[in-house]
């Protein structure tokens, strides 16, 4: 009775083992072409609502000062924004208050210079949510090589008022 | 761009403003027909007005049934005030007991040519505003939506050239789609060229002061330069794949040019001297900020909408008061024009209508004195009344009467752009209903 069940184990065994060997062996390795994945859809193309007012103004409170605007802030703010014609020009109005209020959050000056190349793709994440493309990249480097003076808030401010950023 | 520069286009920008525009061939860009006057202002006068209470000077005995009678718009009309039951004036010994003094030496009505009895083919307020600007009765036209046809501010924009700081929309708040008509949603018009839109009250009011005052002043070469310049990079590559958003097209030195006036009101506000009626407050003030808005930019055309009067509908006492301020506050930017604004006195037509009248049976809402309210439904709110004064306009004139309409709310439109010389150009267009003009019917 123990030989019986020695051989059926010795049996069970080899078979397990040929099983093994059999699906590792049929297993093809996934194909290298040696060159980078690309995005094949346009970087813009997912965005195609306009922001009401108090949708951008509520974003970009939040993005800036990285808490939520209080209820009653966001209805006087969109109240003023709703009062002038021109959006761009009472976007820029609201941006430049906020600049001057304390609590919001801006890299300084000299973090930003220290690492430009991180700088930008995280303004990029930061304000448009999606990755900078090489044309970008290469666009702000050159302008902050080329404007030393160019300050983060600057920056922010030029993100904030982009006409991307008024679209998700 | 150097300071220097920058002062120098923005100095230019404000020249520009208050020139002529010029063709980039040179040639004055100026329409076939030759203007009367270089600047309209309209007024669409108080929100709801029944003739009872206004030309028809009735004051209570119509509405109320008490013998009293007698004209409370005595800046626009000519006639004798009221000398019984008086509730229409400001707070003296009993609430409105006191009539506002009258402004101008002379009414509107003998300085120019009225039109006693007009005809309004819409019942509310935002629909009937739609035909002052456009010319149109839109049917369809709902609320909280742009218009569908082109607005006289982008007529003005589009064949006279004028640059977006000329063309002046005045709200009396941004309540009942009133921001909404700056421009239209036509496809051969829109918003490139609209009007500055500009609810004052709300601007330089509490929310304004709170989240618009202490805007930074960003350096003109050194800051707003780059982010400028950063800005139209990512807009050139966001127009390469996304969608365009809509721009009224103020120009850098335009934007400058406001912010500055946004400044400066802050600054007056907080002083207390802007240019208000004597009697002021509410609505009143949109005059005062649209007497500074003039006086800055000088603009072709502004447009001021007044609606306060439409508390009728449950405080005929308040209708009666809020009408009698409106008069005050036409009285009041009629003679600013004339006398703050050398640029513009003399070279200025005004034109009054309301965008529609009121019931002529109440709704029986009874107010503190008891009077009945009113609202805006049956056949005697398409009863209006017209007026218009300033260069060629002629004085002491009166066309129509009760029961003899002459005019309709669909000339306003083609007679401002008379006013400005320009008519043909908009009739061309085939976009108005209407091809004459309250002067066709002269």
């Amino acid at each position: 009775m123990h030989i019986f069940n020695l051989k059926f184990m010795n049996k069970k065994i080899v078979l397990l083992l040929i099983i093994v060997i059999s699906i590792s062996s049929c297993k093809k390795d996934d194909p290298i072409y040696d060159i980078n994945q690309i995005q094949s859809h346009s970087y813009n193309a997912n965005k195609n609502k306009l922001k009401s007012a108090s949708q951008y103004i509520s974003i970009l409170y939040a993005n800036l000062f990285q808490k939520a605007l209080s209820p009653n802030e966001l209805v006087e703010i969109t109240r003023c924004i709703e009062s002038v014609g021109d959006k761009e020009l009472v976007h820029e109005v609201i941006i430049s208050n906020f600049m001057n209020k304390e609590g919001v959050t801006i890299p300084s000056d000299s973090l930003m210079r220290e690492d430009l190349n991180l700088f930008i793709e995280d303004t990029y994440k930061r304000f448009f949510v999606r990755d900078i493309t090489e044309a970008e990249r290469e666009y702000f480097l050159n302008f902050f090589a080329s404007h030393p003076n160019v300050s983060s808030e600057m920056v922010y401010t030029a993100f904030s008022l982009s006409n991307e950023y008024q679209f998700y | 761009m150097k300071r220097r520069n920058f002062l120098k286009n923005a100095a230019l920008g404000t020249t520009a403003i208050s020139m002529p525009f010029l063709l980039p061939g040179g040639r004055l860009f100026a329409a076939t027909g030759s203007a009367m006057a270089d600047h309209v202002v309209f007024v669409a006068f108080a929100g709801g007005v029944r003739q009872q209470e206004s030309v028809l000077q009735r004051y209570l005995l119509d509405s109320q049934d008490y013998p009293s009678e007698g004209n409370i718009m005595y800046n626009l009309l000519n006639g004798n005030a009221p000398d019984e039951k008086i509730v229409y004036g400001t707070d003296g010994t009993v609430e409105g007991d006191t009539p506002i003094p009258k402004i101008l030496s002379q009414s509107l009505e003998s300085q120019g040519t009225i039109f006693k009895e007009m005809i309004s083919s819409h019942a509310g307020h935002y629909g009937g505003l739609n035909t002052l600007l456009t010319g149109n009765y839109q049917y369809t036209q709902g609320l909280n939506s742009k218009s569908q046809m082109p607005t006289i501010f982008e007529y003005a924009r589009r064949h006279l050239g004028v640059p977006a700081s000329k063309v002046w929309y005045i709200g009396n708040g941004i309540g009942n789609s009133i921001p909404l008509l700056d421009y239209s949603i036509h496809p051969d018009y829109g918003s490139q060229y609209g009007a500055n839109f500009l609810a004052p009250t709300i601007t330089f009011g509490a929310d304004g002061f709170k989240h618009l005052k202490n805007a930074k002043v960003y350096h003109p070469e050194e800051e707003l330069d780059p982010m400028y310049k950063m800005k139209y990079f990512l807009d050139n590559i966001w127009y390469s794949q996304g969608k365009a958003i809509p721009n009224i097209g103020n120009t850098d030195e335009e934007k400058y040019e406001i912010k500055e006036f946004f400044k400066e009101m802050f600054e007056k506000t907080e002083q207390g001297i802007i240019a208000h009626p004597p009697v002021n407050g509410g609505e009143l003030n949109s005059i005062g900020y649209a007497c500074e808005v003039m006086k800055r930019f000088k603009p072709k055309i502004t447009v001021v909408y007044l609606s306060s009067v439409d508390s009728c509908h449950n405080n005929f006492t308040s209708y009666l008061q809020n009408l009698h301020r409106a008069d005050h506050g036409v009285g009041h930017l009629w003679d600013f024009i004339q006398n703050q604004i050398p640029e513009m006195s003399g070279n200025t037509a005004i034109i009054l209508a309301p965008e529609q009248g009121r019931n002529l049976e109440s709704n029986n809402i009874a107010d503190a004195n008891g009077f009945k309210g009113y609202d805006h439904s049956d056949a005697n709110t398409r009863r209006v009344f017209g007026m218009m004064a300033g260069p060629g306009i002629q004085s002491n004139e009166s066309r129509g009467s009760e029961g003899n309409p002459q005019g309709d709310l669909l000339h306003i439109t083609p007679t401002i752009a008379e006013i400005l010389g320009f008519k043909q150009e908009v009739l061309n267009t085939g976009l108005v209903a209407n091809n004459q003009s309250l002067f066709d019917l002269i």
